[in-house]
């Protein structure tokens, strides 16, 4: 039964994980540290979220503003007490959604939104030949596009669930939602996501899934 | 266990919660219907977690900085101390750049006295203790009539408020000079009013000596401090201020 594979999941960016972390946050003197470690994370959290790098450059601009302008006011016992990395999170989803409110749908680009690059990179096992390049940037434009049909709700919680690897517990924090929702959110995505990607998933999956260990079971 | 619970349990599952796990691992051993949604959702998730991650471009770093820094006044606190003087007990506040307001208490109480400082200043003030460059700039004031302005940072003001200070800054103690000859002198002869008005803001007063600024008849007008104040000032400086009406 090999569907039943150690789940793939976890901090993509566990590799250079924040600093900043488990250290008091700083106040607003040395703001330019937390930028440093958390603009990545939630432009691409922006960048899931709306499909549009633009936008997602001027939502992370706006999240840092409003964070900067927080933290100053906050004495040091609220500073303290602060979870640097949800209330960032909490800060560039409540700028999305006000962004994404007064906007249109977004146009989604054709290309897939991540770099060439990173797509070449990826694969520890040296690189790949160009088709399968071709072949798996196409995929992820399903992949990306299917996303972006979801309802923002549903898919800040796919977002945060499976591309940023937060847990439940987390992003019931985020989302300031009771634990159980968050979970009823992340099932539902996945219902729909199943209902628009279809066969294509079993496809992209298996084409693109490396043989772990875990697969000999049974 | 039931399909439903299945499929509604799958993702509790990949954190690999005890029992729960055995339980679906059971059920999905005997069920094929549910193997298959098992296997879409691990197919969904999958691809989801396949998404490589995006790299912000270069320019954002100073991007998000530069936003910041015009979208957000500078907001560190300025540091307050009160100082004893000939004219009374002065309020002065000071960052490491310079003093940037000086205001005379006249008996209306500390917490009144902060929050106009602090509502003139837009920043938080922090009571601290009087640095030697602070009451050195202060007593030298007193002594001599003429403020150290390397210490002094008006730098919050606008350009035309600016050089007019600086313009009064060139009377000479003893004397006076009136509005219109600072508009002159900074090369707008029209803003009489303007400079009144600047000066009337003055937020540095006895560094920045507004107090020599009078009417064009030679009358004290007015002063931050009372008349009153700007007539002591003024004798104190050497100037007679009857001499002139």
């Amino acid at each position: 039964m090999s569907a039943l594979a150690a789940p793939i999941i976890g901090d993509r960016y566990r590799v250079t994980a924040p600093a900043t972390v488990n250290q008091p946050v700083p106040g607003p003197e040395t703001f330019e540290l937390i930028v440093d470690d958390y603009q990545r994370r939630l432009y691409g959290f922006a960048l899931r979220m709306t499909g549009n790098r633009e936008d997602a450059e001027e939502i992370v601009q706006d999240a840092f503003v409003r964070a900067y302008r927080a933290l100053a006011k906050m004495d040091p016992q609220q500073r303290a007490e602060l979870r640097l990395q949800p209330w960032l999170y909490t800060i560039t989803l409540n700028v999305t959604r006000n962004r994404l409110r007064s906007k249109r749908p977004t146009n989604v680009a054709l290309d897939s939104l991540a770099d060439p690059d990173a797509l070449l990179n990826e694969t520890q096992e040296g690189p790949d030949q160009p088709e399968q390049i071709i072949d798996r940037a196409a995929d992820m434009v399903l992949v990306e596009q299917a996303l972006l049909q979801l309802p923002m709700h549903l898919r800040a919680a796919a977002t945060l669930r499976f591309i940023e690897g937060r847990s439940h517990p987390e992003i019931a924090e985020i989302l300031n939602q009771p634990i159980g929702t968050v979970k009823s959110h992340v099932h539902r995505a996945v219902r729909i996501l199943r209902r628009i990607l279809g066969p294509e998933v079993g496809r992209i999956a298996a084409s693109d899934r490396p043989v772990s260990d875990s697969e000999e079971e049974e | 266990m039931r399909c439903c619970d299945v499929e509604r349990l799958w993702d509790e599952m990949r954190e690999g919660v005890e029992p729960q796990r055995e339980h679906i691992l059971a059920h999905l051993r005997g069920c094929p219907e549910c193997q298959e949604i098992y296997r879409e959702n691990e197919g969904i998730a999958y691809c989801l977690t396949c998404l490589p991650p995006v790299e912000p471009p270069k320019s954002l770093f100073p991007k998000i900085l530069d936003h910041i820094k015009t979208t957000v006044k500078i907001s560190t606190p300025d540091s307050v101390v009160t100082i004893d003087s000939p004219i009374g007990t002065l309020w002065v506040t000071f960052r490491h750049s310079g003093i940037t307001s000086v205001a005379l208490d006249r008996g209306e109480g500390e917490e009144a006295v902060l929050k106009r400082l602090q509502r003139r200043l837009g920043r938080g003030l922090i009571p601290s203790q009087t640095p030697q460059w602070v009451s050195d700039t202060v007593a030298a004031f007193f002594r001599t009539h003429y403020a150290d302005l390397e210490r002094v940072d008006i730098s919050d003001l606008t350009p035309f408020e600016q050089s007019a200070l600086r313009a009064a800054a060139t009377i000479p103690p003893g004397e006076v000079r009136s509005y219109g000859w600072i508009a002159e002198t900074i090369g707008q002869p029209a803003a009489t009013r303007a400079v009144g008005r600047a000066m009337a803001r003055n937020p540095v007063a006895l560094l920045y000596p507004c107090h020599r600024v009078v009417d064009a008849n030679g009358a004290l007008h007015q002063y931050a401090y009372g008349v009153e104040n700007k007539a002591r000032i003024l004798l104190l400086e050497g100037y007679k201020t009857t001499a002139r009406r």
